[in-house]
């Protein structure tokens, strides 16, 4: 009990030290609480950001295009990486080589390539998402006990058979919690893609705030942003719990 | 003649999630110096408790320890040292280090640290382990540096929770007639607890049963008995089919009430 | 078998040159998009200078973040890990921070200390600084007690306990959070350089995808792809080499 209570007053005292030392300072720099809220009010009414349901669609169809691709890129290699020996012992440290690289290096070439629009963002997404999935892919497939596909053989069971009804089901907790980190660094691409040069979607619209120092409105984006990302992952999270059940009643 | 440790009405009570239980209640013994004692007694006799009240990790709710003369209020090092049934050392440690590890809590300079580990390992069979990790030792010879360590701090008393325990049968017979070796040579007081009937008959010089939760003292057998000991002696026998019979009916009390 | 996937290795790299050659030679893909090798290895002299110096610029600033992000995470993590009530009513705040896109705040901190360095390193240190102090908590949290026990019976006073027991203990899980470290810390100077045009690799980066300079682009993202690998993969080679007494179990 005592811990819940230590939580809220936490949350309590910033809401409260936020609200004090922004009033003592600059408000229109530091956006207290009672100045965020009216701000929040006034994007969700649509009357600050007039076409912001169009950014919010826009930002969505970039996440879920780019995690798409995530998806199947990311399988494939993985797939590929994982079931042959010399193509996974060949190829896999040249992966995880490209992965010490900082994702960002690779978006001015993409702006170069793609331009301003949302190809871009997607190319982005794509390219930050990919990786955890492959990795995931490959690591599911390597930590299937072979003794258990060595006994399906046994019992008569064909290739394909063996990848459904023993390798699927043994990599998919692997495989889920690499889909899941994969949709928060798509989203997170795309988003930094955005911020970093856009034209359309939440991240433009938060630059466009503040280049014109609207410092509240900045604040009510940025917390819609937050919730559009929990409630992504908090879809994934329930997906994961599904595949879960599901892999113990198999 | 005085007894170098004093166990004096002690209770020990814990906090469970379905309400109070009370481990020990009114336990009262004592030990003699050079003595090797052994605990022995059902599953959640409280033993281990007792064990670590008087190494002075786990203090009484009631009653007193007294070692030497002095309550026992927290863990000394200079009056005992304690081996466990999982032996702790420290993975990132050589055997050589793990074993100096007493000493060096001690403030012991580098040099006398070194000598006193590399002493022991002979006696320990561990000469040429010395610059191994525990990852490189089987089970018996982490045990054994686990000794080792509690050796190097020459304490009076060495207090043992079952350190055999994780072991198969083949060692624990073996590391048996080495720790006897060992005792019969340095001479120190050792408290054992133990759940192997052989162990408590060819080890020790006393054996002190405890009765089922909430622990007490059942009995005391003394064995006062020429080393090394023949089991298959009528006298042994004898001795086994007593103890037995009363760990026995303790033992069933404690599976009656899980 | 490393015969083989060396082979293989080389010759995919030397495939995908000489096929992106002949692409370019041929002109199916606008030399203004995507520059042929040849091109691009001719780019390396040219600006090789400004990229450099760009280079430098930007690992100064991420070694300066990098040295805060480890001594705070380190710091931090050893004693949110020590005090489990602190812990329990800290960690969702730990969580969510480090699960939120830190560049939603970056807009904030260049309005807050305006262009240069100052937040650059400030950025590059709250992005290295999470993962190490969320790995660093966990290490200390899972401490085998076992050798905290041993330690306490043999008279080890509090201060003990951590030189010890705690801190040899962690070391594995320190460094793999200052591998993961190194990348985030650099990854976020460069964010900053991108979007508030500050002196350093992301900058130059930046101004070369605006003018449309393919080669001098590529040449540079490779030059800063290379530099990151090579540091990623001195920083393994220390991991190795102080982790000897883990073995295989790593």
């Amino acid at each position: 009990m005592t811990v819940v209570v230590l939580r809220v007053l936490i949350v309590v005292a910033v809401l409260l030290g936020w609200e004090i030392a922004g009033r003592l300072a600059n408000p229109l720099l530091y956006v207290p609480p009672s100045a965020a809220v009216p701000a929040l009010r006034d994007l969700l009414a649509l009357r600050s950001y007039p076409d912001f349901p169009e950014h919010l669609l826009l930002t969505l169809r970039e996440i879920a295009v780019a995690y798409g691709l995530a998806i199947a890129a990311g399988v494939g290699c993985g797939a590929a990486l994982g079931l042959n020996r010399l193509v996974g012992r060949a190829y896999g440290p040249i992966l995880a080589a490209l992965y010490a690289v900082p994702a960002v290096v690779w978006y001015p070439s993409l702006m170069l390539f793609f331009g301003l629009d949302a190809a871009s963002k997607i190319a982005f997404g794509f390219l930050l998402g990919f990786f955890p999935i492959t990795l995931a892919v490959l690591a599911g497939i390597r930590q299937v006990n072979p003794q258990l596909i060595t006994v399906a053989r046994a019992f008569g069971a064909s290739r394909l058979t063996v990848f459904r009804k023993v390798m699927l089901p043994a990599m998919l907790f692997t495989l889920v919690g690499g889909l899941r980190t994969g949709l928060a660094l798509a989203v997170i691409g795309v988003i930094v893609g955005e911020v970093l040069g856009s034209k359309a979607g939440l991240g433009s619209l938060i630059n466009h705030a503040y280049g014109l120092f609207r410092t509240a409105d900045y604040v009510a984006l940025v917390l819609v942003t937050l919730a559009l990302i929990v409630a992504c992952d908090a879809v994934a999270s329930a997906l994961e719990r599904r595949a879960q059940r599901w892999t113990h009643l198999q | 003649m005085t007894e170098l440790i004093v166990v004096d009405r002690v209770d020990k009570r814990y906090a469970t999630s379905s309400g109070p239980v009370d481990a020990l209640r009114g336990v009262s013994l004592g030990v003699g110096a050079g003595e090797f004692c052994t605990l022995i007694g059902p599953s959640g006799c409280g033993k281990s408790t007792l064990l670590g009240m008087l190494g002075g990790l786990v203090h009484p709710d009631a009653g007193r320890i007294v070692v030497d003369g002095r309550p026992v209020e927290g863990p000394d090092p200079r009056r005992a040292a304690t081996v466990f049934q999982d032996p702790g050392l420290f993975p990132w440690r050589t055997t050589l280090e793990n074993i100096e590890f007493g000493l060096e809590l001690q403030g012991v300079p580098r040099a006398r640290r070194r000598a006193v580990a590399q002493e022991l390992l002979a006696p320990l069979g561990l000469r040429d382990f010395a610059a191994k990790y525990p990852r490189e030792l089987s089970g018996g010879m982490r045990q054994r540096v686990a000794i080792g360590r509690a050796l190097a701090i020459d304490t009076p008393i060495v207090l043992m929770d079952e350190p055999f325990g994780a072991l198969d049968e083949q060692t624990r017979l073996l590391m048996g007639e080495w720790l006897l070796d060992v005792w019969r040579r340095t001479r120190k007081t050792v408290v054992f607890v133990t759940h192997s009937l052989h162990e408590a008959l060819a080890l020790s010089t006393r054996v002190i049963v405890m009765t089922a939760r909430p622990g007490r003292i059942k009995s005391v057998i003394e064995l006062p008995l020429p080393y090394p000991r023949a089991m298959e002696s009528s006298e042994l026998v004898t001795l086994r089919a007593k103890l037995w019979s009363e760990i026995r009916e303790e033992s069933l009390r404690a599976m009656g009430e899980t | 078998m490393t015969r083989r996937v060396r082979l293989l290795q080389a010759a995919s790299v030397a495939a995908l040159l000489l096929l992106w050659e002949a692409v370019a030679r041929a002109g199916w893909v606008d030399p203004l998009f995507v520059p042929a090798p040849s091109a691009v290895a001719g780019a390396f002299a040219r600006v090789g200078g400004p990229a450099l110096g760009g280079l430098g610029d930007t690992l100064a600033k991420t070694a300066v973040a990098y040295v805060l992000s480890v001594v705070l995470g380190v710091g931090g993590g050893v004693l949110l890990g020590s005090l489990p009530r602190v812990r329990g009513a800290v960690n969702p705040l730990v969580v969510a921070l480090y699960g939120m896109p830190k560049i939603l705040v970056l807009p904030w901190i260049v309005l807050l200390l305006g262009f240069g360095t100052t937040p650059a390193i400030v950025y590059g240190t709250i992005h290295g600084l999470f993962p190490i102090l969320v790995l660093v908590t966990g290490a200390v949290r899972d401490v085998d007690r076992q050798l905290v026990t041993v330690a306490r019976a043999f008279g080890a006073r509090r201060w003990q306990l951590y030189r010890t027991v705690v801190l040899p203990a962690i070391v594995p899980t320190v460094l793999a959070g200052m591998r993961l470290g190194i990348v985030f810390c650099l990854l976020g100077v460069l964010i900053v350089e991108m979007f508030a045009g500050v002196r350093g690799m992301g900058h130059v980066m930046s101004s070369l995808a605006n003018g449309f300079q393919a080669p001098e682009l590529f040449a540079a993202t490779a030059l800063v792809s290379v530099a990151s690998i090579v540091i990623v993969l001195s920083l393994d080679a220390v991991n190795d080499r102080l982790s000897h007494w883990r073995g295989d179990a790593r």
